[in-house]
């Protein structure tokens, strides 16, 4: 089946139509791999525990763009907390996004943290292959997940949405898919 | 037929077209009025920019930025519709 996105850009109609099995299929495709890439990167720190993360707040990074920011959480508690805080989201933003649950919200924290790794891996690192790099990529594909809402297709926030609960706090629905 | 609120377009073309710049928009200025890029014996990429990285970076962290305000300020509008239940 097809369906007609009806709808106006920089003034102008550009409705188009689009396929819908092929939609979804690509949403829970997206949605696994990168769902996947996190969880995995978030495993691998607790397997490997303790994580460090005082080379990517402090040292090279305090000089890129972020630096101002990252090197707060330098040393004393708020390193310890980077230290839990980074495996820990990333493994939460990877199981939320493999099983569709709260996925808009997993999705906007997954771009949250592409922001710091595209900064300091691209600035540390010259761009030595251009400013589009695998972290920017990753990042437009967290902010294209949260913007479909790709957790209705086979995830649990299809269940979600149908619960009372979300029925009556209708607001709920920007953090579901 | 849907189309997006003044503070949206703001946002998002604001956000967007920020990206614009620092990627496509300087990264052309950099190959017609830039300096070739040489490569080092590392193979690394010897960067002798027109624009400053920091400028390029600060442009497309802005655009970022504004996307992230965008999203974050949309808990507080009206929620969608939903038209699944």
């Amino acid at each position: 089946m097809v369906t007609d996105i009806r709808t106006r850009l920089l003034g102008r109609d550009v409705s188009f139509p689009v396929e819908e099995s092929r939609l979804a299929y690509w949403l829970v495709v997206m949605r696994l791999i990168v769902g996947w890439w996190f969880l995995h990167a978030g495993l691998d720190k607790f397997l490997a525990w303790p994580f460090d993360a005082s080379w990517f707040v402090g040292g090279a990074a305090a000089q890129t763009t972020l630096g101002p920011i990252l090197v707060l959480f330098s040393d004393g508690i708020l390193l310890s907390f980077t230290n839990v805080m980074v495996p820990l989201g990333q493994t939460l933003i990877g199981l939320g996004l493999i099983v569709g649950a709260l996925t808009r919200l997993a999705a906007f924290f997954g771009a949250f943290l592409m922001t710091f790794f595209y900064f300091v891996n691209g600035e540390t690192g010259g761009w030595s292959h251009g400013v589009v790099t695998g972290d920017l990529l990753g990042l437009l594909i967290f902010a294209m997940i949260a913007t479909l809402g790709a957790g209705r297709v086979l995830g649990v926030d299809a269940y979600l949405a149908r619960t009372e609960f979300v029925r009556d706090h209708p607001r709920l629905r920007y953090f579901i898919g | 037929m849907t189309q997006l609120t003044t503070a949206e377009r703001i946002a998002l073309y604001g956000g967007g077209g920020l990206l614009l710049i620092g990627t496509l928009g300087i990264g052309l200025l950099e190959i017609v009025a830039g300096a070739p890029h040489p490569v080092s014996g590392e193979g690394q990429i010897v960067h002798e920019t027109l624009v400053p990285l920091s400028v390029r970076s600060s442009i497309m962290l802005l655009g970022l930025l504004l996307w992230g305000v965008y999203a974050a300020s949309s808990v507080a509008r009206e929620p969608p519709a939903d038209t699944s239940i």
